[in-house]
């Protein structure tokens, strides 16, 4: 098919949904949200973009604008924003909409200096408009949105190629599909291999549809898909019927699942490079994550694909990262717990590894028994199966708080405090980690390099079994914390043990590493069997949890999937050979821990 | 009908004269190219805002001038969002006035930043009676005119 014919079929089909005249209108009628708390600025914004036959609508509150834009994000297709307004931050502003929404800002502010327009820049904005602002530069706003959509379906496409999909960007739910048809077509015309795909889905694949931004629940229900599933198997179309979320298609699935993969594969690498990690505590992080609005977060940042890893690295402690890189960095040294778990151990780290999943720094109770926390966790991370450990610190989803705080560390007592404290801060904090624990177990994995390697796939894989009971306990800690915390996040990665690790190393405390992320060390070291003696490791502050960091360190929002399948056959390999010293191989690559964050 | 056409004159004459003598810029052309038939009063609609909403902020300025000591941050700040609303009409005048009170406000100047300020108060009572007649004077010559006036 020509070009031209493809282009033509598009613009056919899109003719059912839409008005050929709106392709070749736009920008007209691009729909902007204007925000500034002086009346008479915006009103004089309000003349110029409807000068410029743009749809304006003005708020002077930003957080009437933050609002508007969760109630419906396909709302809008721009937001121009006043920096200096006194309810919100315009930088704030800024961020949240752009990690939440995905959306173009444009930044408006009567000063010049050189010093704020950067600082728009890095907090996301696509432009920066000094006051008075001049009509011509409003009528070429609208390339900000025409470039973000082609960035976001270029970006799709990649992800749905890898999953072998032929969808291109299909990141359109059904209902997706007030996104500016315009821009969906015009988007259309871009992309020419919607026919040839074949794709099921035909409104979406021919339409730009709206992004699709993965809530705290609906990645829940994706780990847990995947884990159902088993790594190995979980296909996206599987896990979409798994899913079973309405106007989710196998393309959403495939590219996050991608993300997934990566996200577990750094986790893995990070855990060898644990030791070396000396708890990065990125400010900027923690200003990310301050700035994270709660659940949104997460998602913002699986969707908006603007934290890289390499952002992650400069989250402040205070993020989830950020604890887990201290912890981690605490850990390590902690890890060094004379007793090195058994295989057994990293077993039960399954359990809590896979709360911890969650981001936070679990803390398991030491007073657990050192029963395989995890031992709900088959390395398989068969959802179904840790769910019915009725340990509740198996990463149960569903039951997180009923982890039996007791059961945690019982025994083996190194984590007692861990567990405890930790685990409660990290609960309290929030459901906001999605996937912290990838830090954590690679931290352990540096540290304790026996027990790494069975703790580390624990993590991954499920902890199942931690035998011993300094494991255990820890593990149990974990799990419990993670239990905890476990109400939001361990649904999406139960069987990672990663996040839970992850999660649990950081929240030790956002910023200081120093005691408390050896605690959360600990707790993924008491899966390994460190027994490290924090027995404080209540210190954990989790801030994380503070719902509003969600991007727990441990995931990285973009690419922190890193393969499933390695932690899954990393755990595997453990299972089989328990005394296997773990050279920091989970079946990962050794991946920095430090680098996670 | 020559009334009219006198009336007419006279409008573009006060009109220029207030680019002439500096109290409006071209920021005021924008707002005009920005009325149309959808938008009939649309000058006189942003200039009745910002006389209306900026009343607090000279109040508020009054109020932190009288404070001792002063606080000059804030008396910044204050007059930057001020600043900025004049911006966005055109008011020169006022406009300079501001940067004036900025630069004292920098420079830590208390008798600098009272003195700077009543000007900008008189700058901008001047400016607005000026403006008020001169949309009288519209209003009495009919809308179409005024949009069709030339520069």
């Amino acid at each position: 098919m020509t070009v031209e014919e493809i282009r033509g079929s598009v613009g056919a089909h899109n003719n059912i949904n839409n008005n050929n005249n709106e392709i070749d209108r736009f920008p007209i009628g691009m729909r902007v949200l204007a925000v500034d708390d002086d009346p008479t600025c915006l009103k004089l914004l309000d003349g110029l973009l409807r000068k410029c036959q743009y749809q304006v609508t003005t708020t002077n509150q930003a957080r009437t604008a933050l609002k508007m834009l969760r109630e419906n994000r396909n709302r809008f297709d721009l937001v121009i924003s006043d920096v200096h307004m006194p309810d919100m931050d315009g930088f704030k502003l800024l961020e949240l909409v752009g990690l939440e929404m995905d959306l173009p800002v444009i930044m408006l502010s009567g000063n010049s200096d050189p010093k704020l327009v950067m600082k728009g820049i890095t907090h996301g904005a696509c432009d920066y408009l000094v006051k008075p602002v001049r009509l011509e530069e409003l009528r070429n706003v609208w390339q900000h949105v025409i470039r973000r959509k082609v960035e976001s379906k270029s970006q799709s496409k990649s992800n749905n190629n890898q999953e072998n999909r032929n969808h291109e960007g299909g990141q359109e739910t059904g209902s997706g599909d007030q996104n500016g048809k315009v821009n969906r077509k015009r988007k259309d015309e871009d992309f020419d291999d919607y026919e040839d795909n074949g794709n099921e889905d035909d409104d979406s694949s021919t339409q730009k549809k709206p992004r699709v931004v993965w809530s705290i629940d609906l990645h829940r229900k994706f780990v847990a898909a995947v884990n159902q599933l088993g790594i190995e198997k979980a296909v996206p179309k599987r896990i979409l019927d798994l899913m079973n979320v309405e106007g989710l298609t196998r393309e959403n699935v495939a590219s996050h699942l991608q993300k997934y993969r990566l996200y577990l594969k750094r986790i893995s690498q990070q855990q060898n490079m644990v030791v070396a990690f000396g708890g990065c505590n990125d400010a900027s992080y923690n200003m990310r994550m301050g700035s994270f609005d709660g659940p949104g977060d997460f998602r913002a940042i699986m969707g908006s694909g603007r934290i890289s890893t390499a952002q992650l690295p400069s989250y402040s402690s205070s993020g989830m990262l950020g604890r887990l890189n201290s912890a981690t960095g605490m850990t390590l040294h902690s890890l060094t717990s004379p007793n090195l778990i058994q295989p057994t151990h990293t077993q039960n780290l399954t359990g809590p590894v896979n709360s911890l999943n969650k981001f936070h720094p679990v803390g398991l109770p030491p007073n657990h028994q050192p029963t395989s926390l995890l031992h709900g966790i088959p390395t398989s991370f068969d959802l179904g199966q840790l769910q019915q450990n009725n340990k509740p610190n198996n990463a149960h989803i569903p039951d997180f708080n009923p982890i039996d705080q007791s059961r945690v560390f019982n025994g083996s007592n190194t984590f007692s405090t861990l567990g405890s404290d930790s685990c409660l801060n990290l609960v309290s904090s929030s459901s906001t980690f999605l996937d912290v624990p990838p830090p954590m177990s690679e931290m352990f994995h540096g540290q304790m390099p026996p027990m790494m390697a069975d703790t580390m796939t624990s993590f991954g894989s499920n902890i199942t079994s931690m035998p011993s009971i300094p494991l255990d306990s820890q593990s149990q800690t974990q799990s419990q914390r993670v239990a905890q915390y476990g109400k939001q996040s361990y649904g999406q990665y139960t069987s990672n043990g990663f996040s839970t690790l992850a999660a649990a190393a950081p929240p030790a405390n956002s910023g200081g590493l120093g005691g408390p992320v050896s605690q959360s060390n600990d707790l993924i070291c008491g899966a390994y069997n460190k027994s490290n003696g924090n027995g404080t490791v209540a210190n954990t502050k989790l801030k994380m949890g503070s719902g509003e960091n969600y991007l727990p360190s441990g995931f990285v929002a973009n690419n922190g999937y890193d393969s499933l399948d390695d932690l899954m056959n990393g755990m595997m390999k453990r299972e089989q050979d328990p005394t296997l010293t773990i050279d920091g191989e989970f079946g990962f690559d050794p991946y920095s821990f430090g680098s996670c964050i | 009908m020559d009334q009219r056409n006198q009336m007419h004159r006279h409008i573009a004459n006060t009109r220029k004269s207030l680019f002439d003598q500096g109290y409006l810029d071209e920021q005021f052309i924008q707002l005009e190219e920005l009325q149309d038939n959808s938008n009939p009063n649309f000058v006189e609609e942003v200039v009745t805002l910002f006389y209306r909403d900026s009343a607090r902020f000279l109040s508020n300025l009054d109020q932190a001038l009288e404070k001792r000591p002063l606080d000059f941050n804030k008396l910044d700040s204050l007059m930057h969002q001020f600043k900025s609303s004049s911006t966005s009409i055109g008011a020169k005048k006022v406009k300079t006035e501001c940067t004036h009170f900025r630069n004292y406000c920098n420079a830590r100047n208390a008798e600098g930043c009272k003195r700077t300020f009543q000007n900008v108060k008189k700058e901008y009572t001047t400016l607005r009676k000026k403006l008020e007649a001169y949309f009288q004077m519209s209003r009495q010559v009919g809308p179409i005119e005024t949009a069709c006036r030339s520069r």
